[in-house]
């Protein structure tokens, strides 16, 4: 079955242009397995356009990648696309992943409430680490690498067909393979200053709402 | 010395060990270097709290050994 996936990729600043740089290898497995891919990217990636879009086309994945805070999530220029109390049965009928700072806290849970099947995300920072010398090429990255392949796994699982359930605990194993293999010996101090922040990420990801759901 | 003042000091001996060349991105709140994020853990402003509590969050796994237990991982999805 063709899903409708509706991936937000701003890129206003180095944290935004790292995310949406890597949310490219979800999109293009999904493209391959034949899904339609709703890119709202850089300038797309505003409100008028997110409602728009996902009133015309009804996706059953939401990808959020940008900024946010305990009730909004944010797109190009930081501008909010969805906030708490005021628009989020936007997501209503939908699976959400939200790589924003907080938005798992109150948006998630709201939005929840408000008929989306499943919100994942995280309750506090997503923080990563990312290499002076690569920020212009995000994907050579291999500093941030690991946060964004681990945090990018739910979106992978769930593009795979796994339930909403099943692509949080895949995302959880992914963060805590890293975090292992940085506790072992021969890791590098520049590779282990990643342990705390993977750790933190992982710890406050969270899955609301529905875990048998899928896209 | 205060214990506040210790653990800032633990802290920024931990931030110390950052790799020159490494920046942090702390969401919305920007992007940040060795130097910087010990600028603002010295301060004790919002970002530095912020860091001191991630740091924390960590040593408490360590000294708690969960990180080094089977049952830490997650179930097989």
């Amino acid at each position: 079955m063709n899903h409708r996936i509706l991936v937000t990729r701003p890129n206003s600043d180095r944290t935004t242009r790292y995310l949406s740089e890597w949310a490219k290898k979800a999109i293009e497995l999904a493209s391959k397995k034949g899904d339609i891919i709703l890119d709202l990217y850089k300038n797309k990636a505003n409100r008028k356009q997110f409602e728009s879009m996902i009133r015309r086309n009804t996706p059953s994945f939401i990808f959020i990648n940008g900024h946010g805070n305990e009730v909004c999530v944010t797109g190009q220029n930081e501008e909010v696309l969805v906030e708490a109390d005021h628009n989020e049965n936007i997501l209503s009928k939908s699976v959400i992943y939200a790589v924003s700072c907080s938005s798992g806290k109150t948006l998630g849970k709201n939005s929840v409430k408000a008929g989306a099947y499943s919100y994942i995300g995280y309750e506090d920072k997503f923080i990563f680490l990312f290499d002076e010398k690569k920020r212009t090429r995000p994907l050579e990255d291999k500093v941030a690498g690991p946060f964004l392949e681990s945090s990018n796994q739910v979106a992978v699982s769930l593009i795979k067909g796994h339930t909403a359930g099943e692509a949080f605990a895949s995302s959880q194993k992914c963060f805590m393979r890293k975090i292992q293999k940085l506790l072992s010996s021969g890791v590098s101090v520049r590779e282990s200053s990643a342990l705390r922040y993977l750790l933190w990420n992982k710890q406050f990801q969270v899955c609301i709402g529905n875990p048998s759901a899928t896209i | 010395m205060n214990l506040e003042q210790e653990i800032k000091e633990l802290v920024i001996a931990r931030l110390d060990t950052l790799p020159d060349g490494v920046g942090v991105s702390v969401g919305s709140d920007g992007d940040y270097s060795k130097k910087d994020l010990i600028q603002h853990v010295e301060l004790g402003d919002e970002i530095g709290k912020k860091i001191i509590e991630v740091e924390m969050h960590f040593l408490r796994a360590l000294k708690s050994g969960a990180l080094y237990e089977s049952s830490y991982l997650s179930n097989e999805a």
